[in-house]
């Protein structure tokens, strides 16, 4: 077993840009679920909202990079509001029911047939992303050597890209959290009532926090869209949301460095799981029966799922989180 | 076990806290918020409306500029329809008004026309290149229908400075053209059908969070592990379906009770919120999915018997043999679960745990005895509706899944907590979505949305659900 490739390509996967991809949708749900208490399942519709938001308008319209851009920040916003509308005054399950359905209803419209002269159905959208190339300063084609791996000149743009929009996202959060509309947050988050009683407007914060996180969330989409150069509805399914839990509860809840770290330490596991399994049942270390060649691809779903049961009844605050600032525990 | 504090506090609790319940004294400092709230949900059911007009009204758009006819390269040709009249004779008749649309290879309409009085279109192309060319179905006239088995659109490579031929012949339409009308009847008993099956899986969900509070996302793969045991017994063991699909249901009812000895009892003790719990289940839920499919494979098995059958025409609508017997079967369900809830002292207990938890173990009925009861008793109908799903739409590792959003909306619609909510939101959903397949037959695959979005408009207009009651929702 080349356990020094192995751990090559688990880093390499760690720190690639869809790791920052999901490192900014988990941001945006550390501030829906972490800080404000509102458990938004449907963090993958905005990530699709963002990557389509960019991919149409510059394929289909021909529109420049940075209008679709703000288009992305539009588009999120005006998701936050019909979501939250509907649930934001009822209960949390109702939140995650609503959600869920939300993030559903968008997957199936971007999917279907009869929308695919806008939004290209099963096989997704592709050709928005020349602009990526006006803007990157390397040779997209050029493979650089960064230890001992080779990496494309469009990857290496779009790693640093994501890990930098990534970076100062936590920082805004860092600083936002310690501001009075971070300390009402916290506040909605504890005991919304006592907030209430207080003369703050909770519906409107409330629907702040979404807005700000879903927005975030896009630009999560559209990291994993522009960096994949395509946007495809199944990337944008449920099991984005709940990988995006796992790494939001393994970073520790409602702490800015949570989702940075825990992206890292997550696609890290899974790609080590995923390549010691490629390895051991390529060269029959592993009898057939258990796993073989065909099927030790859903290894990794299965430990990331019930990684997170266990996450959640173990250690519900993860690497660095507090006991105290949970919005949900399992004393 | 100590009654409300089971239930994490504050908000969450389902239990009723004196004569002033909070929702109910609104402080006056937030009734100007809730006028805005009113008026903010009118204002999303328009948004949802015009939304949903924008989407569902518009033809393809004209946003890719049309390049002129008298490009260099281009389709032209005609729209004809052979009829036969009554003596037998047959004529080619042009028809005007057909639109003609040229697709790229991105799949972008990149051109179109519309056939003039004599049934010709010339349609300018952008470039040389491979197109599909395409016959808008909805744009022909009443009575006018493609040949059948030819198609309507084709591939074409279209050389520099060519001008490629693109006709169609069209058939009469000889067909027994039915009105829309008439097929109302049998997206009736579709619905039905569905219903029926979403029901006898809702009423389990439903009383596990009346009694628990609990949000069960794993539900969806008791139901799917109700179906795989089955089609094991059924194809590896050789067993015919009719004794294979009593192990089905016996293994989700051991799935339930497993769960909810080693799982839930443990997390209630341990005071879990039910946040908590839920993302627990959701954990699950993936874990199990994946196991699934690790064992099962990714494609969809049909079981041995009844796989296949024609459908009995019962006059307005036809139903296949197996779909009668699964809505009988369905039937039995209910009823003999509604005579358990409503007639034996057990199933009293348990309407009375799901409805007031901390009431109920006052009068000295055991919580967690129930709570085991109606584990079993939800799983055991959620691998029965996982078998007659199953023998409806095959066997596939994510069956379950797909139906979990719907159940979801089944009893949020009939009122969360409610047993008979549940039977009610099942009705409602199932019907949805087979209505939506016969007032949208152009976007026939979107059908769940319509359950979706007739959950979204029950929460914005009756939060409580049809048959809920109004403490529930927060």
């Amino acid at each position: 077993m080349n356990w020094s490739l192995i751990f090559a390509n688990a880093i390499y996967a760690s720190l690639s840009y869809s790791t920052a991809a999901f490192a900014l949708v988990a941001i945006g749900l550390n501030l829906h679920a972490g800080h404000t208490g509102l458990l938004n399942f449907g963090q993958a519709g905005f990530a699709a909202v963002g990557a389509y938001a960019m991919a149409i308008p510059i394929s289909n319209y021909d529109w420049p990079w940075w209008l679709a851009l703000l288009l992305v920040i539009g588009g999120s916003c005006a998701l936050a509001v019909i979501v939250g509308i509907t649930t934001l005054r009822l209960r949390s399950d109702y939140l995650a029911i609503v959600t869920i359905a939300t993030a559903e209803i968008i997957r199936l419209v971007l999917s279907s047939v009869r929308f695919t002269w806008l939004t290209g159905g099963t096989d997704g959208k592709k050709g928005f992303s020349g602009f990526i190339g006006d803007l990157n300063p390397w040779p997209e084609d050029r493979q650089y050597r960064v230890w001992a791996q080779t990496i494309s000149g469009h990857h290496l743009f779009m790693l640093l890209a994501g890990w930098t929009l990534a970076i100062i996202f936590s920082i805004l959060i860092f600083l936002l959290m310690r501001s009075p509309w971070g300390r009402v947050l916290r506040s909605i988050r504890e005991d919304e009532d006592a907030a209430r009683s207080l003369g703050k407007n909770v519906f409107m914060f409330k629907m702040q926090s979404l807005m700000l996180g879903g927005v975030i969330g896009g630009f999560g989409g559209v990291i994993l869209a522009a960096g994949k150069r395509s946007a495809q509805p199944s990337e944008y399914g449920t099991t984005l949301t709940f990988f995006a839990f796992t790494i939001v509860i393994l970073g520790g809840i409602a702490r800015e460095k949570g989702p940075l770290i825990g992206a890292i330490i997550f696609w890290f596991l899974l790609q080590f799981v995923d390549n010691i399994l490629e390895q051991a049942t390529r060269r029959d270390k592993v009898p057939e029966w258990l796993v073989d060649s065909n099927n030790f691809g859903q290894v990794k779903f299965i430990v990331a799922g019930f990684a997170l049961a266990a996450l959640v009844v173990f250690r519900p605050q993860g690497l660095f989180g507090d006991k105290r600032e949970q919005a949900f525990d399992a004393r | 076990m100590v009654g409300a504090n089971a239930f994490s506090p504050g908000a969450e609790s389902t239990t009723t806290e004196g004569p002033h319940p909070p929702h109910e004294r609104e402080p006056t400092g937030a009734s100007r918020a809730a006028f805005v709230l009113t008026r903010a949900r009118c204002f999303a059911l328009m948004l949802l409306a015009i939304v949903g007009m924008l989407l569902f009204g518009a033809a393809s758009p004209a946003g890719a500029s049309t390049p002129p006819p008298d490009s260099a390269e281009r389709f032209a040709g005609s729209v004809v329809n052979r009829t036969t009249d009554d003596d037998g004779n047959r004529e080619s008749v042009p028809v005007e008004g057909v639109r003609i649309e040229a697709i790229g290879e991105d799949g972008t309409v990149v051109g179109e026309a519309t056939t003039d009085a004599e049934g010709r279109y010339v349609l300018g192309l952008p470039g040389p290149g491979t197109y599909t060319l395409r016959l808008d179905v909805d744009s022909l006239p009443e009575g006018v229908a493609p040949e059948e088995g030819v198609p309507t659109e084709r591939i074409v490579q279209v050389l520099p400075n060519q001008e490629k031929v693109g006709s169609f012949f069209l058939g009469a339409d000889t067909r027994d053209v039915k009105s829309r009308l008439s097929l109302l009847p049998q997206t009736l008993a579709n619905g039905v059908k569905l219903s029926f099956i979403v029901a006898i899986c809702a009423i389990g969900l439903s009383l596990i969070y009346g009694t628990t509070g609990l949000s069960n996302f794993a539900h969806g793969d008791i139901v799917t592990l109700g179906a795989m045991v089955a089609w094991l017994v059924n194809i590896k063991g050789g067993w015919h379906i009719l004794i294979a699909a009593p192990f089905g249901i016996a293994a989700s009812a051991l799935a339930g009770a497993a769960m909810e000895r080693g799982l839930w009892r443990p997390l209630r003790g341990r005071r879990a919120s039910l946040t908590s719990m839920m993302i627990v289940s959701i954990g699950i839920s993936l874990g199990v999915r994946y196991i699934y499919q690790f064992y099962f494979g990714a494609r969809s098995k049909p079981f041995r018997e009844y796989a296949v059958q024609r459908e009995v025409d019962l006059g307005p609508f036809s139903l296949t043999p197996r779909a009668m017997t699964i809505m009988a079967i369905c039937l039995v369900a209910l009823l003999a679960t509604s005579y358990f809830l409503l007639r034996t002292r057990t199933g009293k207990a348990v309407r009375a745990v799901a409805d007031n938890p901390a009431l109920a173990s006052a009068t000295g009925i055991n919580s967690d005895h129930i709570i085991l009861i109606v584990w079993v008793l939800g799983g055991a109908l959620a691998g029965l509706g996982g078998v007659l799903y199953g023998l409806e739409v095959r066997v596939q590792w994510s069956m379950g899944f797909t139906l979990l959003l719907l159940l979801f909306a089944a009893i949020t619609v009939g009122g969360l907590g409610r047993p008979f909510g549940a039977l009610v939101g099942a009705f409602v959903v199932g019907m949805f979505v087979e209505l939506w397949t016969w007032v949208f037959p152009s976007v026939v695959e979107l059908k769940t949305v319509g359950a979706l979005l007739a959950l979204i408009v029950v929460l914005l207009v009756r939060p409580q659900g049809i048959l809920g009651k109004r403490e529930r929702i927060g």
